[in-house]
């Protein structure tokens, strides 16, 4: 499904990922580990268009993405959730999931005036389709206060439940259990599980080795940018070179 | 009664001019600072054309069309900029229109003006007398409002609003940002434009010293003061100000008063926008309904 | 030839101005990461302070007038800081430049308020230039000249001598880094204002005198000052200081070519033309990777 080649990036003198070549097979769930600033979310960048590669290459089904802009990358079905999440603060839970859908007539401006009724019938779909998910991750009581209000775990679930409103075919997510306190993780692993099984392929950037081995079919180590290893979640954990990165020896 | 008939279409006006800018800045979050531009380009669209007996209907049109087109032309460098950019290089579009005002004297006839432009005829109504022109103005004034409330209300508009809160996101989401920002500005253009025209053809003589930072500041003002990204703010904020404004001019004061009145009347404006950002940036109407904090705080 | 040697000495000559403008507008952001749109309005000031001492009551010759002035712009531009900026550190970017904008047109009200908007001048009589190698420079533009040189050597040496210029190198890389590892912030936004009055100030000053005084000369050459620190490198003084130097260059060889009614507007395009071709001002570059 998705095919990185030789991907490279620098900023300045830093080679932040380097000439790194992955992966991924359909129906999947994949983790991304390494130490900090090992280069992961700056892959997760180059992927989804937020930053040009300088060298290397990127295929989706088929098709090569590198250098496109995010929303062609969006548009081409890859929907990612961010470290440090990105919800529209002063627009309700509802509004934040509704934006999610794709391919939505009421966005052009033409439309507003002479397919009123089109708009109409897609937004009732589009409620109900964002109120169940919203109802899912157990937020339906707050689906009308500011994404603001909400308590970080519950904004991690909320950017989640948007990402899946988009009905993407590949889910990127960096760090979804971070900062979560463990019943709410077991919330989100279901959650990812179920969507799997839906058919969506995962990518995951994750600290929480328990998270990974539950999750994971295989895993991708980062180290400095570089790929220095990858195989089934078990094995990675004892994996030699592993260890040494995470232990900085 | 005059008094009154000329407050209120000059307040419909504004009200216009600021619906037009609070798309943009309240709803998209652009840094407009050059709002000014359009409202003029309207103005000297239509009073040229009419002033060459071409009919108000057509020239209405093409006075909407050109703002539109210059908003689009302006947009489309300087869009895909960082916030202060882009409010500079509007800022300074905003002056480079009323240099071009001034200088294309064979065309505008520049800081002399044109005086004479004459009243609108729309279906065969002459839109004369001050109740006439009232309700001309209050009927355009309507139909903006609720063409943009459409708009706002709409999945278009939401996008519009997700950017103003986080154009990566809303990017990452699959939204063309560029395409919406660039469609927000023309809609706000287009609008500002009408408002241009509707002012030249109520005062009848416009000259390029109309159309200054002085616009700008002021529907600025009644944009946040009214609350901005609310529907009816740059309603309650037109009217306010522009009562404001205008009541001095009929308070009949000596001539030698105005010198200082005018530039102390200015100060009023600039100081108010200072103290509503500092302390009432959301402006004087609260969002409806919401329940959450006004404030940036997270609750973690 | 010879018009064409003058222009480019009267280029010089405004791009000397059009630079410490520059200069004093990039401190600002460097140091507090906005672009104060009330900067052009420190330069209107610095020019009626001047003016204000020269006149009745005071009536003092320039080196008398010069402090005062000076100091008072100081004043108005830590003034704009304490009461303007400083409560919006934390405010949103379209809340702190709206609050900017309003400023200006506080201040340049406030000039037309006392001074009018008539046009005035520092009253020197408009002397015969002395020729030199083909070109024509008054004594007032030479003065221009050696005072531009003297700020920008000041600022060097502030900047890559001392103490000080260190710590705002720091603090305009990172300001919570910088308070972090004991900067004295408060003191290095303080001085930077300080600094940054001074240039605007010492600006207006000298464009004063070459031209003339009028309330509304803040705005245009707030768009020339950042049309200059474009073309350097927004954040880079010594960009800004060349910045400077070739929009005065292009406006006096420009107006050869078109109409010198869109003198002002060359700076304009200038910056147009960068903000088109110079993908590190597009949004998104400032993403944290």
């Amino acid at each position: 499904m998705l095919d990185i080649k030789g991907l490279s990036k620098s900023f300045g003198g830093i080679r932040a990922v380097s000439n790194c070549t992955i992966a991924l097979k359909d129906n999947s769930i994949t983790g991304l580990i390494g130490p900090n600033g090992s280069g992961k979310t700056t892959l997760f960048n180059l992927i989804t268009g937020l930053i040009p590669p300088d060298q290397g290459e990127i295929y989706f089904r088929g098709e090569r993405i590198d250098g496109h802009l995010p929303h062609e990358v969006a548009g081409h079905g890859i929907i990612r959730t961010f470290q440090l999440t990105r919800l529209f603060p002063k627009m309700t839970l509802l509004e934040n999931l509704l934006l999610a859908s794709p391919h939505q007539t009421g966005e052009g401006l033409w439309p507003l005036w002479i397919k009123r009724r089109r708009i109409k019938e897609e937004e009732k779909e589009n409620v109900e389709k964002a109120l169940e998910l919203i109802e899912t991750v157990g937020l339906s009581h707050l689906k009308g206060q500011f994404a603001e209000n909400l308590s970080y775990g519950q904004q991690k679930l909320l950017e989640l439940a948007r990402a899946f409103m988009a009905d993407p075919k590949m889910i990127l997510l960096d760090e979804p259990t971070a900062g979560i306190n463990p019943s709410m993780i077991r919330k989100i692993i279901e959650l990812i599980l179920k969507m799997r099984d839906s058919g969506k392929v995962f990518f995951i950037i994750e600290h929480n080795m328990d998270v990974v081995i539950e999750l994971c079919d295989w895993v991708f180590v980062l180290d400095n940018g570089e790929k220095i290893a990858e195989g089934k979640s078990k094995e990675i954990q004892n994996d030699s070179r592993v260890i040494e990165a995470y232990l900085g020896v | 009664m005059d008094l009154f008939l000329h407050l209120c279409i000059m307040i419909a006006i504004y009200i216009i001019f600021a619906l037009s800018l609070n798309l943009e800045v309240g709803y998209t979050g652009l840094f407009n600072f050059g709002h000014v531009a359009f409202f003029g380009i309207g103005a000297y669209t239509s009073a040229l054309l009419t002033l060459h007996q071409v009919p108000f209907e057509i020239s209405l049109l093409c006075a909407l069309a050109f703002a539109g087109v210059w908003g689009f032309f302006l947009s489309i460098p300087s869009l895909r900029l960082r916030g202060d950019y882009f409010g500079i290089a509007t800022l300074g579009f905003g002056e480079i229109i009323r240099m071009i005002f001034q200088n294309e004297v064979w065309l505008t006839k520049g800081p002399m003006g044109l005086p004479g432009i004459p009243k609108p005829i729309l279906f065969s109504i002459r839109f004369a007398t001050l109740p006439h022109y009232l309700l001309l103005v209050s009927g355009f004034a309507s139909v903006t409002f609720v063409i943009l409330r459409v708009i706002l209300r709409s999945p278009f508009g939401r996008v519009l609003r997700a950017i103003r809160e986080d154009e990566v996101a809303t990017g990452a989401l699959g939204k063309n940002v560029f395409r919406f920002r660039v469609k927000s500005f023309v809609i706000g253009s287009t609008f500002a434009g009408l408002a241009g025209t509707l002012w030249a053809h109520y005062i009848t003589f416009i000259s390029p010293g109309d159309f200054t930072l002085l616009e700008t500041i002021l529907v600025l003002l009644i944009v946040v003061m009214g609350g901005k990204g609310t529907e009816w703010g740059p309603i309650f904020g037109g009217i306010v100000l522009i009562f404001f404004q205008e009541s001095l001019r009929f308070l009949r004061l000596p001539a030698e008063w105005t010198r200082y009145l005018a530039p102390l009347q200015q100060m009023i404006f600039g100081g108010l926008l200072v103290l509503l950002m500092i302390y009432r940036p959301e402006g004087l109407i609260r969002d409806k309904g919401k329940v959450g904090h006004a404030g940036h705080q997270r609750t973690q | 030839m010879d018009f064409l040697l003058q222009s480019v000495l009267n280029g010089i000559l405004a791009g000397c101005i059009y630079a410490l403008f520059a200069m004093g507008l990039t401190l600002i952001y460097g140091v507090l990461n906005f672009v104060n749109f009330a900067h052009g309005e420190l330069i209107m000031w610095g020019a009626y302070f001047l003016y204000l001492f020269m006149e009745k009551p005071f009536g003092l010759p320039i080196p008398l007038a010069l402090p005062p002035a000076l100091f008072l712009t100081i004043l108005l531009g830590m003034g704009t800081d304490q009461f303007v900026f400083k409560p919006l550190r934390t405010a949103n970017r379209l809340t702190l430049l709206i609050a900017a904008l309003g400023l200006s047109f506080f201040l340049r009200n406030g000039a037309q308020f006392f001074w009018g908007a008539e046009i005035r001048t520092y009253g020197f009589e408009i002397k015969r230039g002395m020729r030199f190698l083909g070109v024509s420079i008054t004594l007032n533009q030479i003065a221009i000249i050696l005072t531009s040189i003297l700020c920008i050597l000041f600022l060097y040496l502030l900047f890559h001598r001392s103490r000080m210029g260190k710590s705002m190198r720091a603090v305009s890389d990172n300001l919570e880094l910088a308070r972090v590892v004991g900067i004295d912030t408060k003191r290095t936004i303080r001085i930077a204002w300080i600094i940054a009055a001074l240039l605007a100030g010492v600006g207006g000053i000298l464009l004063a005198l070459d031209t003339n005084l009028q309330p509304g000369m803040g705005l245009i050459n707030l768009v020339k000052a950042f049309a200059a620190t474009l073309l350097g490198g927004v954040g880079n003084l010594w960009g800004a200081f060349w910045g400077g130097i070739l929009i005065g260059l292009a406006e006096n060889l420009g107006v050869l070519i078109i109409s010198p009614g869109y003198k002002d507007a060359i700076a304009f395009g200038i910056m147009v033309l960068m903000l088109l071709i110079r993908p590190a001002v597009l949004f998104g570059s400032e993403e944290s990777s």
